[in-house]
């Protein structure tokens, strides 16, 4: 993003797979991120790894318990909101628009 | 900024980067945004489930962090108390941006640093456009 601010002409054609992000930009979007984590929030920014600027994020945190006895599972899913975060790409495993539930 | 170091003067705080090569790196990512974060308080999410909250001293190219007088949350949720802590890059998850931050204007703002830097430390042309 820095570097097209700086040098690049813009293009508006779709040529790989990144400016697919970049149509999403200031879009609401859905991340999927490894260690079983979700966010939701405003794209703001992106770069060519993956690291994002959300704005009104929504970070889900989900977790499996596993009953003792029943060896039943529980699914436990914690939330927290943060204003402005920045993002490190390498944790970024999917990124989409937001997800219709139901 | 904030108050002057004690130590020797780190190239960071003379050329705004070590290398060109760290320049370059930093210049073509989102890093350049967190070294725009020097001299704030934030906080920093790690890897290993961990919070950091204090003064962001420095942020090289490779997103290591410096902070310092920083309040260290482990994943249990016990608090430490440090005056100085350094965060590799890769064990960086999260970094909370204050509220109060226009991101496109520090962006800007910290190119527009390293090339002022660039001109006056000896006008070779790297780059032949160059934006106000």
């Amino acid at each position: 993003m820095a570097d097209e601010v700086e040098q690049q002409q813009t293009t508006n054609t779709v040529e790989e797979p990144l400016d697919l992000i970049r149509l999403s930009l200031d879009e609401r979007i859905y991340v999927k991120m490894r260690n079983d984590r979700e966010l939701r929030g405003r794209l703001h920014a992106y770069d060519q790894h993956l690291n994002m600027i959300l704005g009104d994020v929504e970070e889900t945190v989900t977790t499996v318990e596993i009953d003792e006895e029943t060896y039943e599972e529980l699914y436990k899913s914690t939330k927290r909101n943060i204003p402005m975060l920045f993002v490190r790409g390498d944790g970024v495993v999917l990124v989409a628009p937001p997800l219709r539930v139901g | 900024m904030e108050s002057a170091e004690n130590q020797t003067p780190e190239p960071e705080l003379v050329a705004g980067f070590s290398s060109i090569r760290e320049r370059t790196i930093a210049e073509n990512s989102l890093v350049i945004l967190l070294q725009g974060l020097q001299g704030q308080v934030t906080t920093v999410d790690l890897r290993d489930e961990s919070t950091a909250r204090g003064h962001v001293v420095n942020v090289d190219a490779f997103m290591n962090i410096r902070l310092k007088k920083v309040l260290h949350r482990d994943r249990r949720g016990r608090l430490t108390q440090l005056e100085d802590l350094f965060v590799t890059g890769r064990n960086v998850r999260y970094v909370h941006i204050p509220d109060h931050m226009d991101i496109m204007e520090t962006i800007q703002g910290q190119l527009a640093k390293s090339h002022r830097v660039r001109n006056f430390a000896g006008g070779r042309k790297e780059y032949a456009k160059k934006k106000s």
